[in-house]
């Protein structure tokens, strides 16, 4: 699989607290998150366009450590919008041209705080998005976890989530004119093409989005044990 | 140890809110975390603290070869005219990061 790009959002900002980091810029075992994050994308595949969507205060700061960790990555900066989705619209704006012109199959949008996906999962995502429509990584939480009984399963969602390209930008333009804000990708294509098929794929989970500052500790760890790579 | 402050925004567990955090690093390794609002305290156990230390230092001394070739590779005339600078300063960091992990 040639034809697919990987949007590693990238855009929340850590100034509403004054001089706070962007968590994703944090160095994690003597690189930055996001540098882990794009790289374990790029890994996945023969070749891929990388977009990172960033905050337009992140620019220098963006492009310093891109040169410095990832030299050998060409990757495309985007403007971040005001949320998720607004970032999301931006990066689908700017590969709007190359998806009309069937140069696109596939978008993989990925967290860039989810340092530790494995290349393996990002693979998996874009065939099964190829041949289902949309793929979606997911673990199944225990009922033991949960405060209340539920009838249904109840599942963690991670990324990256992956699309067909055409029906993503579709369902982002359709969005936009109806001034619809989904909480994630999935939640949009479910929106106006719900008769496209999102497989559930089985995540790992060690994937950790990090949040708390304990997820740093872990994916520390976790990142000993695979003796840094990946 | 060589220790490096830098404050980032996270969710802290006790705030149940995003707050500002300062962490600590030592060498590469987080040391501790501190939530600014309520003063949480995560730290690294100091001994364990230490064991995964030797085993990041060993790490980095087992990788330093090829990241330098790697370094030289990409940028000859940058990497080889800093070298020098640079290999000067090596035993007085890695002194200083020794000394400080018994203290």
């Amino acid at each position: 699989m040639e034809r697919v790009a990987v949007v590693v959002l990238a855009a929340g900002s850590g100034s509403r607290f004054g001089q706070a980091t962007n968590k994703i810029w944090l160095p994690l075992s003597g690189r930055r998150i996001i540098s882990r994050s794009i790289s374990n994308a790029a890994k996945s595949f023969k070749s891929c366009r990388l977009i990172l969507v960033i905050h337009p205060d992140d620019e220098s700061l963006a492009k310093e450590v891109l040169a410095r960790e990832v030299p050998d990555l060409k990757v495309e900066l985007v403007y971040g919008g005001q949320t998720r989705h607004g970032s999301e619209y931006q990066a689908l704006m700017h590969l709007r041209k190359d998806i009309e012109n069937n140069q696109l199959d596939v978008i993989l949008i990925h967290d860039g705080a989810r340092p530790l996906a494995k290349p393996a999962l990002f693979k998996e995502i874009a065939e099964t998005a190829l041949s289902h429509g949309g793929a979606i990584p997911t673990i199944q939480v225990a009922p033991s976890e949960m405060d209340q009984e539920q009838e249904v399963s109840v599942v963690r969602v991670q990324t990256p989530q992956g699309f067909l390209a055409k029906e993503l930008l579709s369902a982002y333009l359709k969005a936009e004119a109806d001034s619809f804000t989904g909480t994630d990708t999935g939640a949009c294509i479910e929106k106006y093409f719900p008769s496209i098929k999102t497989i559930s794929v089985t995540a790992d989970p060690t994937n950790v989005k990090i949040t708390y500052p304990q997820d740093l500790v872990i994916a520390e760890h976790v990142l000993a044990k695979r003796g840094y790579r990946d | 140890m060589k220790h490096e402050t830098i404050n980032a925004s996270l969710e802290c567990t006790k705030c149940k809110t995003e707050t500002m955090h300062e962490l600590v690093y030592a060498g590469r390794l987080l040391a501790s975390t501190t939530c600014t609002v309520c003063k949480t305290k995560i730290m690294h156990e100091s001994d364990d603290l230490r064991v995964a230390y030797v085993k990041d230092l060993e790490h980095r001394i087992k990788t330093k070869p090829f990241r330098l070739w790697r370094r030289f590779w990409r940028n000859p005339t940058k990497t080889f005219t800093e070298f020098p600078g640079k290999a000067l300063k090596q035993p007085r960091k890695f002194w200083e990061e020794i000394k400080n992990l018994f203290n």
